[in-house]
């Protein structure tokens, strides 16, 4: 039977969700299509993970255990990938569009000199005629994303190349649920990674804050960007507390240390949906609209009326955050009493 | 051609730096479509991709710190010439552009490789070359591709999304890269490519002079043939990914812009809609 692989990314001793969320939208396709669903597992110690991806849908697990592997190296991991996939040959590798998915995956691809669409927002199986030779082709993964900042969709295909391979955006799929009833098989590959240069590349220092604050239960997250200001936040916070909402960021923010972590929305932070989303001095750069597009309702506050934020946004308020807020707060406290 | 002397950079802690840069639509107009619903890419005016701004700073603080060159390629269509300038116009010391037609419909694979093929021609011109910068991905695509695939057909490492590069020496680079929750401080040998993923360069801005200046520097175009570029993996048939379909987004969102001097005006107009359209915001 053909195989979907989906790269199952270890952080601290767990599967990130974004790999599980894949597991399960393979499983989907593989029950609704004939294909058989396969993790792969690259890391020291991860072998004790395996059972887990088992529960969550895969009914076979490729296990590359190595203590050369404990801190993530992307060309020892490329390289112990590219073996897995020479021998067991799957129609179709999905990775997790995590920054290490969004790095590992078209290294792998070049390497193995196929194709890859990034940052999908949805996978499909289908057929497709080349419209140049006629010929027909039978279940190939649709690769489905946005471009151009999202004004476009586009639908892919990787005819001829094996594996079809995509990076598919956290969150579009949910995590599916635990049955310890399945089972599966482990199979455990020992790599020699003797010719590699090890020290090529060397992890020095990893700084994993947890997050405290669980953004994506929030109704109403008021959110502050770059344009913000220390002073930006405090009014923020305001406006947040009087709307019985969460406060949220962007990474400029957080970067900039005006803000912790826990409240960082967007590709390296939390992804979120909201009824109500108001990003406050937030430009709209797409690391942090991948984050919040899905809210229901997106109210921009900024300055700068050509700011790309407006062009998501069901209501934009084109001026100075530092006028327009405590006007804001102001109207909103006398509607209450 | 390429005008540096090799020996004269080999030979010390001076750097080569190769940045990579894309054309794009301009991210603050709103994409142009023909009458049969496809990209009009032509009436679009093109910039310098914002990510690959930062880049070129990154390279550019390089230089000043230690010493070297800075070249610009890029793998676009001739009209891009004037969006390349800017980079040029930033400090670049020289730009290629790799322009074929033979290159039209390249994915992210035949693109890289084509890349690939014009840093190995500039590596065999200089001598050696030290790094490859670009930005961590496009603002029109977004892939985040060219960078680690760049660097798979050179067999060079990468490390995508690196905020900074905290030091060069004794022929390795070290340097802050992004993830999830925090940051990774890795240590990689060079020649390396590296994706830039902004924050902590600030792009400077061309004075007028700098403007000028720029458009007195060539920017020399090299065609498939001159990079020794094998046809059969460029171009759309080269290509391993077929786009099979496009169509418009279907962006759900009001789009009601505010803009008054009154801000009193603005929030009263702003909450009259919220009310109209049966939002509350408690």
């Amino acid at each position: 039977m053909s195989k979907i692989f989906v790269y199952a990314e270890v952080v601290e001793e767990g599967v990130v969700e974004p790999s599980l969320e894949l597991i399960g939208r393979a499983r989907e396709l593989a029950d609704k299509h004939g294909f058989s669903v396969s993790a792969m597992l690259v890391g020291f110690g991860v072998r004790k993970l395996a059972d887990e991806l088992i529960y969550r849908g895969a009914s076979e697990v490729h296990v590359v255990d190595n203590e050369v592997l404990s801190k993530y190296n992307l060309l020892l991991y490329t390289r112990a990938i590219v073996e897995v996939v020479k021998n067991e040959k799957p129609e179709i590798f999905l990775f997790p569009a995590t920054t290490t998915g969004r790095e590992l995956a078209p290294r792998v691809a070049a390497r193995l000199g196929t194709g890859i669409t990034a940052d999908c927002t949805a996978i499909e199986i289908g057929d497709y005629v080349d419209p140049i030779t006629g010929k027909k082709y039978e279940k190939l993964l649709y690769q489905i994303r946005p471009t151009f900042g999202g004004t476009i969709m586009a639908a892919i295909v990787t005819p001829n190349h094996r594996p079809q391979m995509a990076t598919v955006r956290p969150g579009v799929y949910s995590v599916p649920p635990r049955d310890t009833s399945r089972s599966g098989r482990i199979k455990e590959w020992t790599i020699d990674f003797s010719e590699e240069d090890v020290g090529c590349l060397e992890v020095l220092e990893v700084k994993r804050e947890r997050r405290k604050v669980d953004l994506r239960s929030a109704k109403i997250i008021v959110s502050g960007g770059r344009g913000a200001r220390p002073e930006g936040f405090k009014l923020i916070r305001e406006l947040a507390e009087l709307l019985g909402g969460e406060v949220g960021a962007s990474r400029a923010a957080v970067d900039a240390g005006w803000i912790s972590y826990d409240h960082q929305v967007g590709l390296t932070g939390q992804t979120v949906k909201p009824d109500i989303y108001i990003a406050v001095g937030i430009s709209g750069a797409i690391q942090h609209v991948v984050g919040m597009k899905d809210s229901k309702i997106i109210i921009a506050i900024n300055k700068d009326p050509e700011a790309p934020i407006f062009r998501i946004s069901d209501y934009g308020l084109v001026g100075d955050l530092f006028i327009i807020i405590p006007k804001l707060i102001e109207r909103l406290k006398v509607a209450k009493s | 051609m390429v005008t540096v002397n090799s020996k004269q950079n080999s030979s010390s802690g001076r750097l080569n730096i190769v940045v990579l840069v894309k054309p794009v639509p301009d991210p603050k107009e709103p994409p142009k479509f023909k009458p049969d619903g496809t990209l009009d890419r032509l009436s679009m005016k093109l910039v310098m991709n914002p990510y690959d701004k930062y880049a070129v700073e990154a390279a550019l603080q390089l230089r000043e710190a230690l010493g070297g060159i800075v070249i610009g390629v890029s793998m676009a269509p001739p009209h891009a010439i004037d969006a390349l300038r800017e980079a040029l116009a930033m400090g670049v010391d020289e730009f290629i552009l790799l322009s074929d037609p033979r290159l039209a419909g390249s994915d992210t694979l035949a693109t890289s490789y084509a890349l690939s093929m014009v840093v190995k021609k500039l590596w065999s011109k200089l001598g050696k070359v030290d790094l490859v910068l670009c930005g961590v991905e496009s603002s029109d695509s977004n892939t985040a591709h060219i960078g680690p695939e760049v660097a798979e057909w050179l067999g060079l490492p990468s490390i995508s999304y690196v905020d900074k590069i905290l030091e060069v020496s004794g022929g390795y680079v070290k340097v802050k890269k992004l993830i999830e929750g925090g940051y990774m401080v890795i240590r990689v040998k060079m020649p390396a490519v590296l994706t830039i993923a902004g924050t902590s360069y600030t792009p400077r801005i061309p004075t007028l002079r700098d403007v000028i200046t720029a458009r007195r520097k060539q920017i020399i175009t090299w065609n498939v043939d001159d990079v020794s570029i094998d046809t059969s993996k460029v171009g759309l048939l080269g290509s391993p990914t077929r786009v099979i379909k496009m169509w418009a987004a279907e962006i759900k969102r009001r789009g009601k812009i505010f803009t008054d001097t009154d801000i009193d005006r603005l929030i009263d107009n702003f909450l009259a809609e919220l009310r109209k359209d049966g939002v509350k915001l408690k």
